[in-house]
């Protein structure tokens, strides 16, 4: 693969602003009139915002040649609501919900990475209960969410039944994690200082009986799927990513093991509880959109595992550490980090000692997984582009933040 | 992980005025806004191997804006913070030469601190509208939706 930065300055339609279909931009092939006088011609075609398979409102420009992609641009912003503004407007407490509403399909990551930055500002110690619980409601987060991806990447490919059972263990997951915080989505449950309620019986319960069943199921996505013909033509070997780019574009999570490099916060970093559990990063080699699938459907099988030792090991204790009412964290700055279903999702927070922090970063991984679109979509075909935004698992929400 | 701060300080000899500490943060390099791209050019080829760029990010600080550039060694687990600072309505000099990582951020935080970015293939805003005050400066107060309205 050529140096990545080569790609970026032959994207003619960045450097020219408009694109204009009579004076053809440096970089851009023109074909030749005809003897007829009539000629082909490059055509610009914009995808989305709102085109269901751009997964929430990103829109993608596209110069085409023929079925061909000659050059590609990500417009954002169309859900920007200044999370980060907001933030500085908000007590450390209040941080979680805005947290939930950026990387909104899994709110426990964001939530979490708040309270951890907030918590290294405050030097609280969490009670190992409280630990073991984010753990244990991270990875059903984790499954729910690359639920969602696996349906939604099925249909990206032209497939439809996968995304039907995708949805109905998604839904139990979802009762679970009303059962345990009382929202499906935006849970608010992690706070600086340990998570809000306990386990209660009918959670367990539920999770227990999702628990019996999900491993056949998870073989069951695995195989209809995966295992299906024109799905592994679609993604074999499309899409691919080498090392190099992966890491000069600030790629994280399933996006950069699937190229090979062994990067996991919860290993590398560990938060939570994840010192104390075992689990397996999985890793691809050719990072294309195949091995993104495989790491992710691998992941799922991870998670289960990590729920199971959750659910057994969870010890005995307080969910809260003491934390006063209104936190006046000493003047400083933090970064913390967790492993999102989408990558490294970090906070930076700026304390000035008031009330409010004085700066609040959210570090997207969608935001790094998505610029590294403009770097592979030239030269693939228009059809397989829309698999490909599906392959990278962005969601704008934390994007556009 | 924290680099060993002699190293980074050998490493940026060629950068006049870079100062190396340890804060809450970790490891954090100050130095002038002129030289972000080879300082950054240095610490990755160093024997560092700042590989990545985790992050990019500008801070109001009242009287300027600072600028934190996030970087990563993989192989060995180390974070360095480089900062610089630019004035108001400064010049923002990419270093997307250096780290591709860097090109969508670094336009979010100019249009976000009202900086001009200068050396960047597609400087254009990257989330608001034309004539958007620039958000995240704390001078630009934050309004309900009737005084928007309003105004």
């Amino acid at each position: 693969m050529t140096d990545p930065r080569d790609t970026v300055l032959t994207h003619a339609l960045q450097a020219e602003g408009t694109y204009d279909s009579g004076k053809a931009p440096a970089g851009i092939r023109r074909i030749p009139r005809g003897v007829d006088g009539l000629a082909t011609e490059h055509l610009v075609v914009n995808i989305g915002p709102q085109h269901p398979s751009t997964h929430g409102v990103l829109r993608l420009v596209v110069e085409l040649d023929g079925e061909e992609i000659m050059n590609a641009e990500v417009a954002v912003g169309y859900l920007h609501r200044g999370i980060e503004k907001l933030g500085e407007h908000r007590r450390y407490h209040q941080l979680g919900t805005l947290m939930d509403r950026g990387d909104y399909v899994s709110g426990i990551h964001g939530e979490l990475a708040a309270a951890l930055a907030t918590e290294q500002l405050l030097e609280v110690e969490v009670p190992a209960k409280a630990q073991w619980l984010r753990s244990l409601m991270s990875e059903i987060n984790r499954v729910a969410s690359h639920l969602v991806w696996y349906g939604t990447f099925g249909l990206d490919c032209g497939a439809m039944g996968q995304f039907l059972y995708a949805v109905r263990d998604r839904e139990n997951l979802l009762d679970i994690l009303e059962a345990v915080s009382g929202q499906r989505m935006m849970f608010n449950y992690v706070r600086p200082g340990g998570v809000v309620a306990d386990l209660p019986a009918d959670a367990e319960q539920k999770l227990r009986t999702f628990l019996r069943t999900i491993d056949g199921y998870l073989e069951e996505h695995d195989a209809l799927l995966g295992g299906n013909e024109i799905f592994q033509k679609r993604v074999r070997g499309v899409g691919a990513i080498d090392r190099t780019t992966a890491l000069s574009f600030g790629l994280t999570g399933a996006n950069l093991r699937c190229t090979g490099v062994p990067y996991d916060v919860r290993r590398d970093k560990p938060y939570a509880a994840y010192e104390e559990l075992q689990f397996d990063v999985p890793l691809g080699s050719t990072g294309d959109a195949w091995d993104r699938y495989l790491v992710r459907m691998e992941e799922m099988r991870q998670a289960v595992r990590m729920i199971r030792q959750c659910i057994d090991g969870l010890p005995e204790g307080d969910v809260m550490a003491k934390v006063p009412k209104v936190l006046r964290p000493p003047a400083g700055e933090v970064y913390a980090c967790v492993e999102s279903p989408r990558g490294e999702l970090g906070v930076h927070l700026l304390s000035d000692g008031s009330d409010t922090p004085y700066r609040f970063h959210y570090r997207a991984p969608s935001l790094f997984a998505m610029q590294v679109l403009e770097e592979i979509l030239p030269g693939q075909l228009l059809a397989d582009a829309i698999m490909l935004i599906g392959s990278v698992d962005v969601v704008l929400g934390e994007i556009d933040r | 992980m924290l680099p060993d701060e002699t190293v980074v300080r050998t490493t940026l000899s060629g950068v006049t005025q870079a100062e190396v500490s340890t804060s809450t943060l970790g490891v954090v390099v100050r130095i002038p806004a002129d030289d972000a791209s080879s300082a950054l050019a240095a610490l990755k080829a160093s024997s560092l191997d700042f590989i990545m760029l985790v992050d990019l990010l500008g801070t109001d600080t009242g009287e300027e804006v600072e600028i934190t550039y996030h970087l990563r060694s993989l192989t060995r687990d180390e974070d360095l913070y480089v900062k610089c600072v630019l004035p108001y309505e400064g010049v923002l000099h990419s270093v997307w030469n250096v780290y591709a990582s860097a090109l969508l951020p670094e336009r979010e935080t100019a249009e976000l601190f009202g900086l001009t970015l200068a050396g960047h293939p597609n400087p254009a805003r990257l989330l608001t509208v034309d004539d958007t005050e620039p958000l995240l400066r704390r001078s630009v107060a934050i309004r309900t939706l009737e005084e928007v309205r309003d105004r």
